[in-house]
């Protein structure tokens, strides 16, 4: 697929390219896709792949035409390698290297399908040859995941053969048919898109704001300073489908007047800064970025910037210091950035996954785009899928689906038989979800009113084993390690929560110590500099308001009723499953177990420091909490 | 002309300007702490909290760094305000609870102590400003000391902590310091600025050989075509010690020693 020297200088050379990749397109041969997502490189899918590719080199027969390709995230991470066979669309779960000859020689060869590597349905026991069979995937609309898992993120051809840079060549068409800026605002406007990094800001309201802003030159940034625990949806899109934020980005700098861009990616991420640096070569080299795009006159270019690490980058002003070369920190929004952003100059910025929604919308309409979701959240989310939960992995879901159907339908439920407890939505800052608002629909302003929010889209799932407590501690000291510092009650404040919490967690709460929490979440949402600090609260704020008693058991009974908090519960053993055989009275390191041989043993509270090492340790599932 | 309303009364204000210098000018008190007329407002102690009106909702803000451009509704002493700005005072007052200048500024507020435990460490009564790195870089153009550090790990120093090369012991920073945390110590030949283990040669008096100032900061005066630190040191109203922090007051407001963005006026 040689494609140097190809140099489009209209709408309909990329149109005729796009025709001539299709007629070039066998729709016979034989393709193995194998996910190198974060999930399934974790798992070993690199190995597997490199297998995958040598037997397509060693394959001799001239009237096959056989091709291993790596793509982005699939989504269903649990299950981890995924491979994909076509013809067939055929999908193995939890491939390993020692699979890839019987898959290769059975499925990609023999067209047979190896049963074994199939997705079992744990209830029904019934197999699923394809994706759409699997619940997982069944419930979910993939319109900014579509690409993912399909093509190959390093190939510009495979973008623009599913359809990419469709949206740019229509909105930069012939003159006659041409988008005018204006229109193409309105498009956006009138798809109800909102900002997917966090706010939940009408896209086309700043689209429009950062047309009518005065100064030269304006900027178009990507936001890919993806940092929340647990997330990795920003991530997925980077590396499996870096093309559809760039024709996002050139659609929407086409828009207000800008010829400048820039995309903040974490260097932790550095297969997505790989992808988008190749994605960027490719667009240049085929005239998609740079001077006089598709001859239009359009000139725009885009590079690349890598951040350090600090979760406060993701912060629109925090980010633009960090893209001048100054300290990551944040400054007064009181004048908008798309007024005065990046260098004082009119700066359109938006969140990955908003940038990738922008070709969708364009091609298919605001309507189209605006039939999901509910009222005043349209189209789909993406969602990491975290925690507690039997299908770990990135969903994409229509605006509007209710808590339960993600975590459940689509999630699988809860493992080990457990209880739901709650879901954190919205990262760090968000809050807890208690399972009395599982039927509660997922859009902005609902999350909102639940005292959460949407976020960037993490969802982590926390069982009946989840002490609250420590949860809300947990966050607040993930917030405190990443708080800037430059503001008083961000600084001192969180400071101060994550003492009295520290202190509760530990059996040394006191009354009183809920007020000061509560006094606390107030002052910083209303003093606080940027929304790190004004939301860092959140967590806490949100538990107090659904799980109080536990608080209340901490602080009161020094006791931790889901068993979590080291100290504030006791190890026991089971006597009628201790079969005596001594496991954990010689791991024991301060000798708190005691018993003779094949007779139950026991635990002696005054020594036992509750370090949890029997518990790990035995084999029979004998040593409980109490 | 904007009228900004605060609390029930109006007044006039100029386009651009903060809520701080148009309450400031009708007389009314809000503590500020990082704010300092001769630099850029920074708005991160957060001590001067007011509300405004934005429709249906009051909002939170700095209003040192908060810019008029139509009319204003303010309320300065409305309890959420108050109780937000005595917070603030509070968590400072938990990091410092030694700093005398502090706790000045706290009884003026109504605050008379602090609830919480003393849980982040402060250098010397830092209460992290920010002034003298904006000073030193905004009016003095040397730039030898800078915020470093993250969260509560963060502090004002030299780089790598090391003595500054680029410090010319003018001392405006010491000058515009709030609470006290940076001394200016004069040794025989040389100037200190503590606690970043600055020092600058002296210039001696050449009847007498008593130290006169920085001999660095002479020549940027005398680069610059300004007053000489010996015309600037000449006035007969103040004692030697009081020279140096009139001098160092000069610089950190009026005599800027680098080139001043044309917005800002004297």
């Amino acid at each position: 697929m040689s494609t140097v020297g190809t140099k489009f200088d209209s709408a309909e050379d990329l149109r005729q390219y796009r025709a001539h990749l299709l007629a070039q397109y066998d729709p016979a041969a034989r393709r193995v896709r194998v996910c190198l997502g974060t999930g399934c490189t974790a798992k070993g899918s690199a190995k597997v792949m490199e297998r995958f590719c040598r037997a397509a080199e060693e394959f001799g027969q001239e009237s096959l035409v056989v091709q291993a390709k790596s793509t982005g995230c699939h989504g269903f991470c649990e299950r981890g390698p995924i491979v994909v066979v076509d013809p067939g669309n055929v999908f193995y779960e939890n491939v390993n290297e020692e699979d890839v000859p019987e898959i290769w020689r059975e499925s990609v060869i023999g067209g047979r399908v190896v049963e074994r590597l199939l997705y079992k349905d744990e209830a029904s026991g019934e197999t699923a040859t394809t994706p759409k069979e699997i619940p997982f995937y069944s419930a979910q609309q993939r319109i900014v995941l579509a690409h993912n898992g399909v093509i190959d993120p390093t190939s510009i051809e495979e973008y623009v053969a599913g359809g990419g840079y469709a949206a740019l060549a229509k909105v930069l068409g012939s003159k006659a048919s041409r988008m005018e800026p204006e229109e193409v605002i309105e498009e956006v406007a009138r798809s109800g898109l909102r900002g997917r990094g966090g706010g939940g800001f009408l896209t086309g309201r700043k689209w429009r704001s950062a047309r009518d802003a005065h100064g030269q030159p304006k900027y178009t940034i990507a936001n890919g300073d993806e940092g929340d625990p647990g997330a990795f949806m920003d991530r997925s899109l980077m590396e499996g489908d870096p093309h559809a934020v760039l024709e996002g980005m050139i659609i929407g700098a086409y828009a207000i007047g800008s010829s400048r861009g820039y995309v903040y990616v974490r260097n932790e991420y550095p297969m997505a800064v790989k992808h988008l640096t190749m994605a960027i070569n490719a667009a240049r080299e085929f005239g998609l970025l740079g001077q006089n795009i598709l001859g239009s006159g359009f000139s725009f270019d885009v590079r690349i910037n890598r951040g350090a690490g600090a979760f406060v980058c993701g912060e629109s002003t925090a980010l633009m210091a960090s893209l001048e070369g100054r300290v990551g920190e944040p400054r007064a929004k009181y004048i908008h950035t798309v007024e005065s952003g990046l260098d004082g100059k009119p700066s359109l910025l938006n969140n990955v996954e908003t940038w990738a929604n922008v070709p969708p919308i364009i091609l298919n309409g605001a309507d189209w785009f605006a039939s999901f979701g509910t009222e005043k959240s349209k189209g789909t989310k993406v969602f990491s899928l975290v925690g507690k939960v039997k299908n770990t992995g990135l969903v994409e879901v229509p605006m509007g689906m209710t808590l339960r159907q993600i975590i459940f339908d689509i999630g699988g439920g809860i493992p080990d038989g457990k209880a739901f407890k709650a879901v954190q939505t919205g990262g760090p800052s968000g809050g807890c979800i208690p399972a009395e608002c599982l039927d509660e629909p997922v859009d902005f302003d609902r999350l909102a009113e639940l005292g959460s929010m949407m976020g960037s889209g993490g969802m982590i799932v926390m069982d009946e084993d989840t002490c609250m407590v420590h949860v809300a501690r947990y966050f607040v000291a993930f917030l405190k390690d990443e708080s800037c510092g430059k503001c008083t009650p961000c600084r001192e404040g969180i400071a101060q929560m994550l003492d009295i919490l520290t202190r509760i967690t530990k059996g040394e709460g006191r009354e009183g110590d809920i007020d000061t929490l509560e006094t606390l979440g107030t002052l910083l949402e209303d003093t606080a500099l940027c929304a790190l600090g004004k939301t860092a609260a959140y967590p806490v704020l949100s538990t107090l308001r659904c799980f109080r008693d536990e608080y209340q058991t901490h602080i009161r009974e020094k006791r931790c009723p889901a068993k979590e908090c080291p100290g504030l519960f006791q190890y026991q053993i089971d006597v009628d499953l201790c079969t005596g055989c001594g496991v954990c009275r010689k791991k024991c390191p301060v000798q708190a177990i005691t018993g003779e041989r094949k007779k139950p043993h026991t635990i002696d509270w005054k020594t036992c420091t509750g370090c949890g090492t029997c518990f790990d340790v035995c084999p029979f599932s004998a040593v409980v909490k109490v | 002309m904007p009228t900004v309303t605060i609390d029930g009364k109006p007044y006039q204000a100029q386009l651009g300007e903060t809520i701080l210098q148009v309450a400031r000018r009708g007389g009314i008190w809000i503590p500020t702490l990082c704010y300092h007329p001769a630099v850029e407002p920074y708005a991160a102690c957060r001590i001067c909290v007011v509300e405004i009106d934005r429709g249906g909702w009051w909002q939170v803000v700095t209003s040192c760094n908060y810019p008029i451009r139509r009319d204003l509704t303010v309320r300065v002493n409305s309890e959420r305000a108050v109780r937000a700005r005595r917070g603030v005072m509070e968590l400072l007052l938990a990091r410092c609870p030694e700093s005398p200048e502090l706790r000045a500024i706290a009884a003026r507020m109504g605050v008379d102590g602090t609830p919480y435990p003393t849980v982040t460490e402060a250098q010397r009564n830092c209460i992290l400003c920010g002034l003298c790195v904006r000073v030193c870089d905004e009016r003095i153009g040397a730039s030898a000391i800078a915020r470093v550090g993250r969260g509560v790990e963060r502090s004002v120093a030299a780089p790598f902590r090391m003595p500054s090369e680029d410090c010319i012991g003018c001392g405006a920073c010491a000058e515009i310091c709030p609470v006290g945390t940076i001394v200016v110590r004069m040794h025989e030949e040389e100037v200190e600025i503590s606690p970043f283990k600055n020092r600058v040669k002296l210039k001696h008096c050449a009847e007498c050989g008593r130290p006169i100032g920085s001999e660095l900061v002479h020549k940027a005066l005398a680069d610059r075509g300004g007053p000489t630190l010996v015309e600037l040191l000449a006035t007969e109203q103040f004692c030697p010690r009081c020279k140096r922090k009139q001098l160092a007051k000069e610089i950190c407001t009026r005599h800027a020693l680098r080139d001043e963005p044309a917005s800002r006026g004297a």
